[in-house]
């Protein structure tokens, strides 16, 4: 098995707004969910993930609601707000842009130029 | 980004930061509860899971300070924080915190007081109607170095009619009123203003009405308008008091309106302020006729600007207006009296005089407050000398040297809020006491308060000197280095030279700055010996004085004293009846009392001259204040006779006008030429009979001891009488003994004329200095804390200094130096610290003893004496506050302090 990817730097914010646009989550939730979607090859410290949720909330780009989460507890839930699916969609757009770029780039042959 | 969103969110930290916080551990907690509970489901056991959750999800008061970062509230939690720290801090040191707070108290206090003084007087608009349109409208005559001179009412017509800048005007004769018809004639302060006065300044009525132009008249309207003060005292503030009828110099009047207690009346007053307006045309008796050569209105013409035109273009306007007159009437306007019209800004004309004093009484506070907080940053620093262990571990720890001096100036902006929040209330409770000695003759002092402008400069000077005396030690501490800080702190010595040199400089910035007050005091105060030393040209001692006044009633024909001889009659009466009184020596009249300077009921200052055989164009610049006494005056005031005779009881309305010059004007009109039997004439008007001069007196300081070179001539009582006069008697008794006695007599041959202000020649002298007594004690005060606090710094540097090197002393002691040696060697530190800085303080003083040479008088702003005791009083001072502690270190026992290191 390879060695988990480290995280891109800029790039927790949006895989956050991915996570929570699948469905209002928890913390901890969206740490799960991010290692599931991304097959557990991501490697995120837990605790970094709070203050970039705390920045995304006093963004607006998320908002919180307690809740009680599966086990039956008081958890802290986070969903897009309509300016977070704003934010996400042009987001993944540049990021799509980017990386066909990065792509193109890299597919670049000596007989092409 | 969304702004609202985020403000609307920090916002919410703000307020409901301590639920939040809470908040975020429950969430901090479930994440790391729920992940165990995930590991113990993998197979790990309870106890290791835990263990596990806590290493994997990092260091939880670093993430939980970075969430906070991440709203934007740490720096806000952080000054929590710090401030809690610092209060705990200042209060484990009472000592040293009561006595910053103290000298803060003291030092902000003064600054909010004076300031709410100059915020009142010289900052905040006249309490008029738009008062950047008010104006004052003063008649000059510059080729006579004549200024606000006397003016007839056809000029004021023309100030409207020819030249369209006034919305209106309005003259302002101010003087004696005399109210009879009650128990004893009392006197008022009159102003006789036109009647568009009222409007002019926007006033309204507490109750009734104000005089307006429906109740125009050409001579008085019989409708008074009365003060707040007045109202309340002689009518209890009764409401049906609109109505009464008040006799004031014979004619009945009419009550229409009172005035609020906050209108005062724009222009100089005797008791504070007019007691009652009255309203006149001045164009019919008891005023001359409207004729324009009849210049006898008293000065003071004030005027609302049209709405649009400003100062510079209705002066111009003016300027050119009066030309015009002077071309069209060249005999009342001689072309080499140069007669022009000028305006000036209201509020300039009223406080302009005081604003010297003032700045420079502010400046003086404001010098005291940098000498306490440097004096504090002293205190500071050996504080922070002992707190350098702490910083440096906190440092090794990973603060950041930011947030350290964050820290810092936190704890000092503490203290300088507290010290200025006392500052405030010593103000609050000290404004009152002060004022009791702010000289009544600053205007405006009924305005003097502490408004938000006040608590605004109080809060400012209060952080300026948080920041002076928080900013050396955080800087200090900036600079700590770990290693070195905590072993150097760990030996419990040395005195790093980076700390000494702060130190140093804190201390001769005190010692400059205290050169730069007792500099201030020092003119001052020399200044008020001088004055006080100063020969007034009379003896003051054992003369005491009153005022009577001689009604005008409207009508002249009701007048008992109309014309030349019934006041003669009454002054020669008064005369032989006053000196009648058992211990009166000597009587006299004057209309002149030394000092008093009431040009109110005198045409204004000095009157325009013509000398005898002189050709008219050298008449020019000829001008002498004219003085009304009777024949024993200078005798009664032993003012002694250079030249000629005095007045006899001979120089009576029948026999020859005659004059007696002072040297001033016989030395600057005759030079070396003998003016006696020469003969004079006051004013243009050729009808006038020439006055001959027969005797010439030593100057007499009438205008106040501070004013010398203007030319007085002196008439004769019985030859050119007075209504406004005052009396004066040689007498061993006290002024309060002879009150009644004088009333009695004034009375016994007329019961209806006010007699009033009986006080002692020695008392109006010392009234007169009352505004420089006061500026010079008040500054004299500051320049001695100055001086006590400069030398406490100099004594606290050198006495750290030597607890500092003890050690050092003890080996040099050992090794064989002499007690001597080491005396000297602190000493010399003393010496040359106080040195440099009284050289400071003594540059900078020269370069701006100047700002205050219109406060000073016979001495120069850089006057010797001053400039050399000054340094040397401070330099032995702080000899003697550096020889304690080196006598201490001379007394250092070797064995001891090595041992003890």
């Amino acid at each position: 098995m390879s060695r988990p990817i480290d995280l891109l730097q800029g790039t927790l914010d949006m895989l956050i707004l991915k996570a929570v646009s699948l469905g209002p989550l928890h913390g901890y939730g969206v740490l799960l969910r991010i290692q599931q979607i991304s097959g557990e090859q991501l490697e995120i410290q837990q605790g970094s993930l709070y203050p970039a949720l705390y920045r995304l909330e006093h963004q607006g780009l998320i908002a919180s609601e307690w809740g009680e989460s599966d086990n039956k507890r008081k958890a802290k839930f986070y969903s897009l707000t309509a300016a977070g699916r704003r934010q996400l969609h042009s987001e993944t757009e540049k990021w799509n842009r980017m990386a066909s770029l990065i792509a193109s780039i890299l597919r670049t042959t000596p007989e092409q130029i | 980004m969304n702004l609202v969103a985020r403000f609307r969110s920090w916002l919410r930290w703000i307020v409901k930061g301590q639920r939040l916080e809470r908040e975020m551990d429950a969430e901090v907690r479930f994440h790391i509860e729920s992940y165990a509970a995930d590991l113990v489901r993998k197979g790990i056991s309870q106890q290791e899971s835990v263990r596990q959750a806590r290493i994997e999800f990092g260091g939880i008061e670093s993430h939980k300070d970075a969430m906070r970062a991440s709203v934007g509230v740490r720096w806000w939690g952080e000054l929590g924080s710090d401030i809690r720290y610092g209060s705990r801090l200042l209060l484990k040191n009472p000592g040293f915190t009561t006595v910053a707070i103290l000298t803060l108290a003291l030092g902000v206090g003064a600054n909010t007081a004076i300031f709410s003084i100059v915020n009142a007087v010289l900052l905040r608009s006249l309490p008029y109607r738009d008062p950047d349109r008010l104006v004052r409208i003063v008649f000059n005559e510059p080729g006579l170095g004549l200024r606000d001179i006397t003016y007839s009412e056809p000029e004021i017509e023309d100030l409207t009619t020819r030249a369209d800048v006034f919305e209106q005007v309005s003259p302002m004769a101010g003087g004696s009123v005399a109210m009879t018809g009650i128990k004893q004639p009392e006197r008022l302060e009159l102003a006789v203003v036109g009647f568009d006065y009222f409007s002019i300044l926007g006033a309204t009525p507490q109750i009734g009405r104000l005089i307006g132009r429906q109740d125009y008249q050409p001579g008085f309207s019989d409708s008074v308008v009365i003060s707040d003060a007045f109202w309340r005292r002689e009518f209890g503030g009764a409401p049906d008091v609109i109505g009464r009828n008040l006799r004031l110099d014979g004619d009945p009047c009419v009550i229409v309106g009172v005035l609020p207690p906050d209108f005062h009346h724009p222009n100089l007053t005797v008791s504070g302020n007019v007691e009652v307006w009255a309203a006149a045309g001045f164009s019919a008796d008891p005023f001359p006729k409207p004729i324009r050569s009849k210049r006898t209105l008293n000065a003071g013409v004030i005027g609302r600007l049209k709405r649009g035109i400003t100062i510079k273009q209705a002066q111009a306007r003016l300027t050119a207006v009066a030309a015009e007159i002077r071309q069209e009437f060249p005999a009342t306007y001689p072309a080499q009296s140069r007669w022009t019209i000028e305006i000036r800004p209201l509020r300039e004309f009223l406080v302009g005089d005081v604003r010297p004093m003032l700045l420079a009484l502010q400046g003086a506070v404001i010098l005291i407050v940098f000498v306490v907080s440097l004096n504090i940053a002293n205190l500071l620093l050996a504080r922070a000398s002992g707190r350098q262990q702490e910083m440096a571990v906190r440092l090794a720890l990973g603060a950041t040297r930011g947030r350290m001096i964050r820290q810092m100036l936190t704890e000092s902006l503490l203290l300088s809020i507290v010290g200025g929040v006392a500052g405030v209330l010593t103000a609050l409770a000290g404004l009152h006491f002060l004022m009791r000695f702010v000289p009544l003759n600053i205007p405006r002092l009924n305005e003097v308060s502490i408004d938000s402008a006040v608590v605004g400069f109080a809060l400012l000077i209060s952080i300026v000197t948080g920041l002076i005396f928080g900013l050396a030690p955080a800087l200090q501490l900036s600079k700590v280095g770990v290693s070195s800080a905590i072993r150097e702190g760990g030996r419990g010595s040395g005195y790093s030279t980076k700390t000494g040199r702060l130190r140093d400089a804190l201390i001769v910035s005190e010692l400059a700055l205290a050169v730069m007050l007792m500099v201030g005091a020092g003119l001052l105060l020399r200044t008020l010996r001088d004055l006080l030393q100063e020969n007034p040209g009379f003896n003051p001692t054992q003369v005491v004085t009153a005022n009577v006044w001689i009604p005008v009633p409207d009508n002249p024909d009701q007048d008992p004293y109309r014309g030349i001889t019934p006041k003669v009659i009454f002054d020669r009466e008064l005369l032989r009846r006053l000196k009648t009184i058992p211990g009166v020596e000597l009587a006299a009249i004057t209309t002149d009392v030394p000092t008093t300077n009431h040009k109110l009921n005198d045409p204004a200052g000095s009157e325009p001259l013509i000398i005898e055989d002189r050709p008219v164009e050298s008449n020019q610049d000829l001008h002498a204040e004219r003085t009304r006494i009777s024949p024993d005056y200078f005798r009664l005031m032993e003012a002694p006779l250079l030249r000629g005779r005095a007045f006899t009881d001979g120089d009576g309305e029948s026999g020859q006008p005659v004059v007696i010059i002072d040297e001033t004007t016989a030395r600057r009109y005759w030079l070396d030429r003998d003016p006696l039997g020469r003969r004079v004439r006051f004013g243009h008007d050729p009808a006038k009979p020439w006055m001959t001069i027969v005797g010439i007196v030593r100057d007499i300081k009438s205008d106040g001891l501070d004013v010398d070179g203007v030319p007085h001539i002196y008439v004769s009582t019985f030859q050119d009488p007075w209504r406004s006069q005052s009396i004066v008697l040689r007498t061993s008794l006290p002024a309060a003994a002879l009150e009644s006695q004088i009333r009695r007599t004034v009375w016994s041959i007329d019961p209806n004329l006010p007699v009033f202000g009986v006080v002692s020649m020695n008392e109006l002298i010392d009234r007169s200095l009352t505004s420089r007594r006061f500026s010079a004690q008040l500054v004299g005060g500051f320049a001695s804390v100055a001086l006590l606090l400069a030398s406490i710094g100099i004594y606290g540097l050198l006495a750290y200094l030597v607890g500092q090197r003890s050690r050092e002393i003890a080996v040099r002691m050992a090794l064989g130096a002499g007690r001597a040696d080491v005396l000297k060697l602190f000493l010399r530190r003393g010496a040359a610290l106080a040195g440099i800085g009284i050289v400071a303080g003594v540059i900078f003083s020269a370069s701006t003893a100047s700002l205050m040479s219109s406060l000073l008088y016979g001495v120069r702003p850089h006057d010797p004496a001053v400039f050399l005791f000054v340094p040397l009083l401070l330099f032995v001072v702080a000899v003697l506050a550096s020889y304690l502690p080196a006598r201490r270190a001379t007394k250092v026992d070797p064995i001891f302090a090595l041992r003890e290191s």
